[in-house]
């Protein structure tokens, strides 16, 4: 019968096209989100370069170790890339592969695993990114402390911090900067004063929301703001809170049992580059290695003395409580009833 | 060449016989096979992860991951409130399929064709693209809002998409359909001559469906309503998006746990065959009802 | 009078849904080629900084990126389609025309999946084969979902139509089990296989939410760029995908009026 005949042909077709698709030269990084600091850009310059395609991955820094642990025993990811304390996580948990990729001396001790298990790309801060033409004649806050003020109820957005990495860091961190103790009850009970003006608890990156209007209020690294800015002119203020901030390295690692090592060991080895990390500060993130950037780049970055108050959290630490301050957020903010 | 009416001695009947039931069985290995490979042996794996605690599995059977589900609030509220949306859902959905359903069946017309086209098409949407066009229409800066202000100066509905009436629309989007086609089928196959006997004894269209049609079509409602129960039960993708600040699905908290660490897969498995179980009875229990009331319907 | 009012008010109400269908849809197919601000009708806050009036970019961006995942869909489409067919006519047949016992229940298991939630299908398949996550998977999903439309059109047609009597009277004169099959069931089978294959394809198209949970690495079903474009791109890159996805679902569901009549009625109330 035709239709029989037409659907044996059409099988045929779904083999020989699986074959093919498999042919292209990919690596996969798990958490390669186009409009995260600008990995859109980086990926298609890698492409241009090098031919090899490195497909986007929206997955957030705790849904990758998520994946990865999954995937263990067949691991589908290259590399990965992650706010720094759950990469610092993810390397205890064993996920990565031991790699000092070429100019691994030049970046700072603090900065990196001594094994290699995982090392800074690139660091930002945590700040707060303000639509000013959707906050509609509303004045711009100034300091975490003005978030709370009832005026911007409804507007307020971070990310879930049991998904992305910013998130995470933001609500770990917000204790230190506010002065509290090591019990975090600082953090957590403005935290809980924030829920009132919170939109929503982003589970996506909310960078094209930002971009339209749709959140008015974003508090994200300071980089995606600068970005959304200068390269899409978009009306953004990048606003480095009064109290201070958190600074956020961002972490890479080699995924242990990557299907495509050796290419995956050339790309990490490109990031590190001038080339690449040239591309990074072009999209406002901090490059870690010693780059030289032009002075009316660098006159786009805010001012050095807007990062007095910034804190650099220790990793070890922020990675051992990891689980136990998500769950925690879980149950006193989210679950907040 | 055997023929069902051929007499023929003792043995070779029994072979018939045989060879009759086992041919039908042989055609439906295949599907069985698929049956208990995809369905019947996940089914009953889950139900032995959702006995153990994922962080003590060798501690043995308990009930605890299914006592958890009780006593912790937030799941709790969490199966509460999935009942309570469904249940609103399924009642509006089944009454705003009636006119369709009715038209459908009862009229025919130019366009008929393309508009069952129409009404079909958001069954093959998943929850989350629907939940995406909400935002686009009613976000804070959705098109209905920025139409309202680019014609009146203010942006109406803005940031309805993300309250109650965003979500019920947005479960609506997908699940009237489907009850407008389940309505449908059962209206095909009411006889028409009750119908056509009432209207020659004078009764007008409205008193015909009210004292004929609604009475016989009680039991298709029935089960409309069931049917869209329990779709609306397992949905989750619409709330992910529109993320409805102090409100929780419990298909999302199974989400949830496997898509942020650490994953509890015995609490996981607990809760998805909770949700099993009370679509499973509800269905079964409102057929019941149907049935009862005489008329049987597919 | 009266007849006429009835018409006309359920007319009323059916147009009033279609519509409340049709304008997310509308909105997104224009959003994703036409730059409205320079139309005067919406603001710069959804159009960007474009500056034509017909802006195709962003479907060059979705076949840049996308496209084998397009492909891998369509792939999974067809691949579920021929499986559905070689196992779910002959199933369909057994059960329709050659009942025995227990089939009623095995019916009954087939139609399950489409009223149970899927979370719970996919979870279970996750807990037993999550080492096999990955295209194979993904299929195994989709199978869950379309085997019982096509077993549904199948058992429909057998059951309502005169098949019965038709294959009966064959027998009586003589015809043997493959002739019985090749003469007369399939030819008139030939519409429900037709009807049932469409809607395979509309619904492994369409689905997600299991495709999402059972997938790893790449390519993803074709939902899956809609959900990657709507949380991380711009508003006409989701939409150019959105339309994209409409281009292949709409033909299908049209066609499947077109072709099923009443019988789609029956058929599609488990979608």
């Amino acid at each position: 019968m035709k239709t029989n005949r037409i659907i044996v042909l059409a099988a045929l077709l779904l083999a020989i096209t699986v074959c093919l698709a498999f042919a292209e030269q990919t690596i996969i990084q798990y958490d390669c989100i186009p409009n995260y600091a600008n990995w859109g850009g980086v990926t298609k310059a890698y492409q241009k370069k090098t031919g090899v395609q490195i497909p986007p991955d929206m997955k957030g820094s705790s849904a990758t170790m998520a994946a990865l642990e999954a995937e263990k025993k067949n691991p589908k990811a290259d590399c990965a890339y992650y706010s720094g304390a759950i990469g610092f996580q993810a390397a205890t948990k064993g996920l990565h592969e031991p790699y000092k990729p070429k100019g691994w001396e030049k970046i700072p001790a603090g900065l990196k695993d001594p094994n290699g298990t995982w090392w800074t790309v690139h660091s930002a801060h945590v700040a707060i990114l303000v639509n000013t033409s959707a906050l509609k004649g509303k004045p711009v806050p100034h300091s975490f402390e003005d978030l709370l003020k009832p005026i911007y109820k409804g507007m307020i957005v971070y990310d879930d911090p049991r998904i992305h990495g910013t998130g995470f860091t933001f609500v770990s961190g917000i204790n230190a900067v506010l002065g509290g103790g090591k019990d975090l009850k600082a953090g957590f009970d403005y935290l809980k004063k924030l829920d009132a003006n919170i939109l929503k608890y982003a589970k996506e990156n909310s960078y094209n929301e930002l971009l339209r209007g749709e959140i008015p209020i974003w508090i994200n690294a300071d980089g995606n703001g600068l970005k959304a800015k200068n390269v899409d002119k978009a009306p953004i203020e990048i606003v480095i809170p009064a109290e201070g901030t958190l600074t956020m390295p961002l972490v890479m690692g080699l995924v242990k049992g990557a299907p495509h090592k050796e290419e995956a060991k050339k790309y990490l080895d490109w990031l590190l580059t001038d080339e690449a990390q040239h591309l990074m500060a072009e999209s406002y993130f901090q490059p870690v290695m010693p780059v030289k950037l032009e002075a009316s780049l660098q006159a786009k970055f805010p001012p050095k003395s807007a990062y007095a108050k910034a804190k650099v959290l220790p990793l070890d630490q922020l990675a051992a409580q990891a689980d136990g301050i998500k769950k925690r957020w879980e149950k006193e903010i989210e679950g907040g009833r | 060449m055997l023929t069902p009416d051929s007499h023929i001695t003792a043995p070779s009947i029994f072979s018939v016989r045989k060879r009759r039931q086992l041919a039908p069985l042989l055609l439906c290995v295949p599907l069985l096979l698929l049956l208990l490979v995809l369905l019947v042996w996940p089914l009953a794996h889950l139900f032995q992860q959702s006995l153990l605690l994922t962080d003590a599995p060798t501690a043995g059977i308990t009930l605890r991951n299914y006592l958890e589900i009780a006593a912790v609030p937030r799941y709790r509220h969490a199966l509460l409130w999935s009942l309570e949306l469904s249940l609103a859902v399924a009642a509006a959905s089944t009454l705003i399929c009636v006119a369709p359903a009715w038209l459908f069946t009862r009229y025919q017309f130019h366009g008929k064709l393309v508009m069952r086209g129409i009404l079909t098409l958001p069954m093959t949407f998943a929850g989350m693209i629907v939940g995406f066009l909400m935002v686009i229409l009613l976000g804070r800066t959705g098109f209905i809002p920025q139409m309202f202000e680019r014609l009146t100066g203010t942006p109406f509905l803005s940031g309805v998409g993300y309250q109650f009436p965003g979500l019920i629309l947005a479960y609506l989007y997908f699940e009237f359909p489907r009850a407008t086609l389940t309505l449908e089928s059962a209206l095909n196959k009411l006889d028409s001559r009750l119908e056509q006997a009432a209207r020659s004894l004078g009764a007008n269209r409205w008193q015909v469906f009210r004292l004929v049609v609604l009475p016989a079509i009680w039991p298709a409602l029935i089960s409309t309503f069931a049917v869209t129960f329990s779709v609306s039960l397992g949905s989750f993708g619409v709330l992910l998006v529109l993320s409805i600040r102090r409100f929780t699905l419990l298909p999302l908290e199974i989400f949830t746990q496997y898509i942020a660490p650490p994953t509890d897969q015995g609490i996981a498995a607990a809760m998805s065959l909770t949700l099993l179980t009370v679509a499973l009875v509800t269905g079964y229990g409102l057929r019941r009802v149907a049935q009862r009331m005489g008329v049987t319907h597919a | 009078m009266p007849k006429k009012a009835g018409f006309i008010f359920c007319l009323v109400v059916t147009v009033a849904l279609m519509a409340m269908i049709l304008l997310p849809l509308v909105v997104v197919v224009l959003g994703s080629c036409i730059n409205a601000s320079l139309l005067g009708l919406s603001t710069d806050l959804w159009s960007g900084s474009r500056h034509d009036i017909f802006d195709f970019s962003a479907f060059g961006y979705i076949f840049e990126n996308y496209s084998d995942w397009a492909l891998f869909s369509l792939e999974l489409a067809i691949a579920c389609v021929a499986i559905c067919l070689l196992i779910a006519v002959p199933a369909g047949y057994a059960l329709a025309r050659h009942p025995f016992p227990g089939s009623g229940l095995v019916e009954e298991l087939v139609l399950m999946p489409l009223s149970l939630p899927g979370i719970t299908l996919s979870m279970g398949l996750l807990a037993t084969y999550g080492e096999l996550r990955g295209p194979l998977l993904v299929l195994a999903g989709h199978l869950l979902y379309t085997i019982p439309f096509m077993l549904k059109v199948v058992t429909a047609t057998l059951r309502s139509f005169d098949v019965g009597r038709l294959e009966t009277a064959a027998r009586s004169l003589g015809a043997s089990f493959p002739q019985r099959l090749f003469l007369v069931v399939l030819p008139n089978l030939r519409h429900a296989m037709m009807v049932g294959s469409l809607l395979v394809f509309a619904v492994s198209w369409g689905e997600f939410n299991v495709s999402f949970l059972l997938n790893r690495g790449r390519p993803q079903t074709f939902p899956a760029v809609l959900y990657d474009t709507y949380t991380n791109q711009s508003i006409q890159i989701s939409s150019a995908a959105t339309t994209i996805f409409l281009a292949i679902v709409i033909p299908a569901v049209i066609a499947i009026q077109w072709f099923g009549g009443r019988d789609s009625v029956e058929v599609e109330q488990g979608a």
